[in-house]
């Protein structure tokens, strides 16, 4: 058994505890920065007189409505343009149809309107959304209430 | 040095806990016009994130996390709260000069009537700069079938 001797000071061997730490901070460093997808936004100013606003019934005149009705309980939806169902029923074929439009001379700033029905999937509103961004329209409304496109004014 | 080590570590600590409140999980729609922007850019917003409630379509919660002067939580809200909320954040927002925004980060599944009441709620309020969250897609799908 070692004697206490005085004049000899004992330190504490620090390093397990330092590499420890080194490894927590590595981990945080890690947490906090590391973005492994990428997430960003669409953005839309609501429109007093046209979009949802305090849901009052305003006639609009919109260039571009869109009209998304649900198949199969969410699965997938058919997509109208104007109140006419799209050739080409698919997102792509709606940037390609809006992409068109704007090439054709069509005012970026002019209203593109979505509108859905209650159970189609937020995923495909976006999808339309993605679609007349990408082609270049920067108004984009959303309608609240839905009628199925033949089913009168 | 273990004691700038320690400050390291709460810092990088709470840093995380503050990117967790940005990105509540939420399994965002994926959008190829998505703008990647600093939150500072969106600056005075109130962000409402939407998930399904449940393995049912028919019902989602609306989660706001907020930080209550301790600790960041997590807070369900009330459909019928949400105007309120709005017209408070608006409020603030409008005493500092901002323009306030509502970031809305709803689940790729919810159906569309879960975020129109969000929408709804933002009209009512007068909050007219809605923003939606979507994950970044750097190629379009496939067809891009709906």
């Amino acid at each position: 058994m070692r004697r206490f001797e005085p004049g000899h000071e004992t330190v504490p061997n620090l390093a397990p505890m330092v590499d420890v730490i080194m490894v927590l901070l590595v981990f945080f460093l890690l947490g906090a920065s590391l973005d492994l997808i990428k997430q960003g936004v669409l953005q839309t100013e609501l429109n007093e007189q046209s979009g949802p606003g305090a849901g009052v019934a305003v006639q609009i005149n919109p260039l571009v409505r869109i009209a998304l009705e649900d198949v199969n309980h969410g699965e997938s939806v058919n997509i109208y343009v104007m109140e006419e169902p799209l050739g080409e029923n698919t997102f792509d074929g709606l940037f390609r149809f809006l992409d068109a439009r704007r090439r054709a001379g069509a005012d970026p700033q002019n209203m593109v309107v979505i509108g859905a029905e209650t159970t189609v999937r937020w995923r495909h509103v976006i999808q339309a959304m993605d679609a007349a961004v990408r082609a270049g329209f920067k108004n984009v409304q959303f309608a609240v209430s839905f009628r199925t496109p033949g089913a009168g004014s | 040095m273990v004691d700038v080590l320690m400050c390291l570590i709460i810092f990088f600590l709470l840093a995380s806990k503050l990117v967790s409140a940005e990105h509540f999980p939420v399994n965002l729609p994926w959008a190829m016009a998505a703008k990647e922007v600093e939150s500072r850019e969106l600056g005075a917003r109130v962000t409402i994130n939407v998930r399904k409630a449940g393995a049912s379509d028919e019902s989602a919660e609306y989660v706001v996390v907020d930080w209550d002067g301790q600790q960041i939580v997590e807070r369900l809200l009330q459909p019928e709260d949400m105007e309120a909320l709005l017209r408070s954040r608006a409020q603030r927002a409008g005493a500092t000069g901002q323009e306030p925004r509502c970031v809305i980060r709803a689940d790729q599944d919810v159906q569309y009537q879960h975020v129109e009441v969000v929408l709804r709620a933002c009209g009512k309020a007068n909050v007219a700069h809605v923003v939606f969250s979507a994950n970044k897609l750097e190629a379009a799908p496939a067809g891009g079938a709906p």
